[in-house]
């Protein structure tokens, strides 16, 4: 919960380096905002899942810092479409997404539906 | 008060009384509610991070079921007797959290069981806690009602 784990940033297409090389600089370019730490990195076909946490005394500008994040990516790469969040449900689900990922058993598309899933959750309000 | 003059008879009594009257211990009061409301509402936490990694609820959604499992809890215990005596040791430390209002409803049904369901149970059950529902309810539908019209208007 407290603790780093600093993921490794993963895209769910295995073989496209050009999207871990994406995945990879969004990740820099993320961690380089001070309020935040421990950043995790998707990419999936379509979207970029951010997912980080936010230090503990900078809690209270959680919005401003989602909103700051999302409008400096978006700046910077505006092919992309970003979803950023602070959630830690989503953070939790995408170490367990990366995890699956690793076994070469578990194909490209599963990944994809389940990072839609995850994606899901960020709309969720109720 | 002390508005009125007072007879000398009073103003005796009032010193008298001043001398033998026990001081409220304020800081320590205000303490041991700092330290039971913070440990109810780390039971909290903690339930609301169960049902984050257990179950599909985001941070945003974990609050309602975690509301509901700590009036769970706080019924459990005003049933077995033990709130009381947490609440008279911590004071505003347990009834101000979501606990404090389980408590009310659930203790005013025990309470008044004997005179019958509908008329007992059901006619006080919400006389303490009835309050505090309706005042969350309407405070919500008027600031729901100023909000649309706003919108309605094109101000926001």
């Amino acid at each position: 919960m407290i603790q780093s784990v600093n993921p490794e940033p993963a895209a769910v297409r295995r073989n496209s380096g050009k999207d871990h090389e994406l995945a990879e600089k969004i990740k820099k370019e993320v961690q380089a905002v001070p309020a935040i730490y421990d950043v995790a990195v998707i990419k999936g076909k379509r979207e970029v899942l951010v997912a980080y946490k936010v230090k503990h005394m900078q809690r209270f500008h959680m919005k401003r810092i989602e909103k700051e994040i999302k409008e400096k990516l978006e700046k910077k790469y505006p092919k992309e479409t970003f979803i950023v969040s602070s959630d830690f449900k989503i953070f939790i689900e995408v170490l367990e997404l990366k995890k699956r990922m690793k076994d070469k058993d578990y194909s490209e598309k599963d990944s994809e539906e389940r990072l839609q899933k995850i994606i899901q959750f960020k709309k969720e309000l109720t | 008060m002390g508005k009125k003059k007072m007879t000398p008879e009073q103003e005796q009594y009032k010193k008298l009384e001043q001398k033998h009257e026990l001081k409220r211990p304020v800081l320590k009061n205000c303490l041991k509610a700092f330290l039971v409301g913070g440990t109810i509402c780390l039971i909290g936490q903690a339930v609301s991070y169960f049902y984050m990694y257990f179950f599909h609820f985001t941070e945003q959604t974990a609050g309602n079921p975690t509301v509901a499992t700590m009036i769970f809890f706080s019924m459990l215990l005003t049933g077995f007797g033990v709130y009381d005596h947490i609440g008279q040791f911590a004071g505003a430390g347990s009834a101000v959290p979501i606990t404090g209002f389980g408590n009310s409803v659930i203790s005013a049904a025990i309470e008044h069981r004997t005179e019958g369901f509908v008329l007992g149970v059901g006619g006080n059950m919400f006389k303490l806690a009835g309050s505090v529902i309706l005042f969350g309810v309407f405070s919500a539908f008027a600031v729901a009602l100023i909000k649309t019209l706003l919108i309605m208007w094109g101000v926001l």
